[in-house]
């Protein structure tokens, strides 16, 4: 058993995790909430990633984030290192690609809150920041589990980027879907099958975890 | 001495706004304890109310609250006048509305929708006490004291007006407290003492009460001064027994064997 690439499968998942969340839990209600053309537009983008092959983000991001673009010179200035074939890039590989998985429930989510409860905390007195985090939050917390499981096990299972922007450096962007790659590559079937059932067993307890969530009675 | 004339105050109201094939067009001045606002549905009563909480933007308007409290000159706050383009939000403006479907916080059993807002955790001593005299009177008037533990999928629709009416006046003296129809479906003795209980709490804490219903008993348990409305317009103001005669007398008749 590979225990540096489950090691690191797992550091890469949480750290995409947190971040993305950071990021998408604001935007997504900015979609929900949004009136204007930009909303759509925006909302577009994010679904990207779904539509396009993994690896045309992997080699833009290799790109723009190698010494050939100036964005990439400035990155390479600014850490000290290229970020490709780095931790810190497939960090920022995996943001982009998962970010539909977060944003998707996320807008699901919010949308499917009616807005009489924030107009109801609001005449109490309750600044739209207060209602935020004391009633919309917590009311889209099967959406926030749904978002989290989600981006966590599609991280743990992503390939094609990793394989583009990190390569395979055992300890450094040689997660398990890549190890598996070379497992397989090496002829060692019994090592890919242990592998493999490994990242069934990650996929399964998660999708558990998202459908066994119960929601408000009164939103049923 | 003279004793000074108490404390007062009143809403200029003035609103001009089409929402789909309705258009509203009143002007109206809340200076009563209690006013009614009597109409059939569909007659824009509850787009009123939306707008002077804030919730709903007018095409044209402008409201005005003003309050004396002698011997210090009267105060004046706009919550909208289009024609500068001021408008207030609606968590600003200390406006309070018990709406239709009384929309309980889901996720918060009664008690802590009751005490959304209210500061208890933060008091000690004396404030404390004084806190937790105030939210035992507002559950006591409610007539909720035994559903403090429950959620709200777990009550009746009666029970959820009375925790949304009670949520509502335990954050306090407001500039005004507006009631759309929240004794539908409630039974009438109850009904008549919620609302006599609920009059000695508003002049106590000298809240102005705008009701809004089709409910012509519940008008008369209130002896509310009565704005009469049909589609969009004001068509009447006065006290309830002279505005509703007809609909009085229409009602007696038919209780007539």
């Amino acid at each position: 058993m590979d225990f540096q690439a489950i090691w690191l499968t797992l550091r890469l998942a949480a750290t995409t995790t947190i971040l993305l969340l950071v990021v998408a839990i604001p935007l997504a209600w900015w979609i929900s909430n949004g009136q204007s053309a930009a909303r759509s537009v925006v909302q577009a983008v994010t679904a990207l990633p779904l539509v396009l092959p993994p690896t045309v983000i992997g080699f833009y991001l290799l790109v723009g984030l190698g010494p050939l673009t100036v964005s990439g010179r400035a990155i390479i200035r600014l850490v000290g290192h290229p970020l490709a074939f780095s931790f810190a890039g497939l960090v920022v590989g995996s943001v982009l690609y998962s970010v539909p998985f977060a944003i998707m429930p996320l807008v699901a989510g919010f949308q499917s809150i009616g807005p009489e409860y924030v107009e109801a905390a609001s005449l109490l007195g309750a600044s739209p920041a207060r209602s935020f985090f004391d009633i919309t939050l917590p009311l889209a917390r099967p959406a926030v589990l749904s978002a989290t499981v989600l981006v966590f096990l599609h991280t743990v299972g992503e390939f094609g980027v990793v394989l583009m922007l990190g390569g395979n450096i055992p300890g450094s962007t040689q997660t398990l879907s890549i190890s598996l790659f070379d497992q397989v590559q090496d002829g060692n079937y019994t090592a890919a099958n242990h592998t493999a059932l490994l990242l069934i067993g990650f996929a399964i307890v998660g999708l558990v975890l998202v459908y066994a969530r119960r929601p408000w009675r009164h939103l049923a | 001495m003279p004793s000074l004339p108490g404390p007062t105050t009143r809403h200029e109201v003035s609103i001009q706004h089409r929402a789909g094939p309705l258009a509203l067009d009143v002007q109206f001045t809340l200076d009563a304890p209690w006013t009614a606002l009597f109409a059939p549905s569909g007659a824009g009563k509850t787009t009123i109310l939306r707008v002077i909480a804030g919730l709903d933007h007018p095409d044209q308007g402008r409201i005005v609250f003003q309050s004396t409290r002698p011997p210090q000159p009267a105060t004046e706050v706009v919550y909208v006048d289009k024609a500068s383009g001021i408008s207030v939000s609606s968590h600003q403006r200390a406006v309070r509305l018990v709406a239709q479907r009384p929309a309980l916080f889901p996720h918060l059993n009664v008690l802590k929708n009751v005490t959304y807002r209210l500061p208890s955790t933060i008091m000690i001593g004396e404030a404390r006490s004084t806190t937790e005299q105030h939210l035992e009177s507002v559950l006591r008037l409610c007539r909720i004291t035994h559903l403090t533990g429950k959620m709200p999928s777990q009550l009746s629709g009666g029970e959820r007006q009375r925790v949304a009416l009670a949520r509502t006046i335990a954050v306090g003296p407001s500039r005004l407290l507006m009631l759309d129809e929240p004794f539908t479906g409630l039974e009438s003795d109850l009904r008549d003492d919620l609302i006599r209980d609920l009059k000695v709490w508003c002049s106590r804490t000298g809240t102005p009460v705008l009701l809004v219903t089709h409910d012509i008993g519940e008008v008369f348990a209130a002896q509310a001064h009565v704005l009469k409305m049909a589609s969009g317009r004001i068509t009447a103001s006065g006290p309830a027994t002279e505005v509703l005669a007809d609909e009085r007398t229409r009602l007696v008749q038919r209780l007539q064997p």
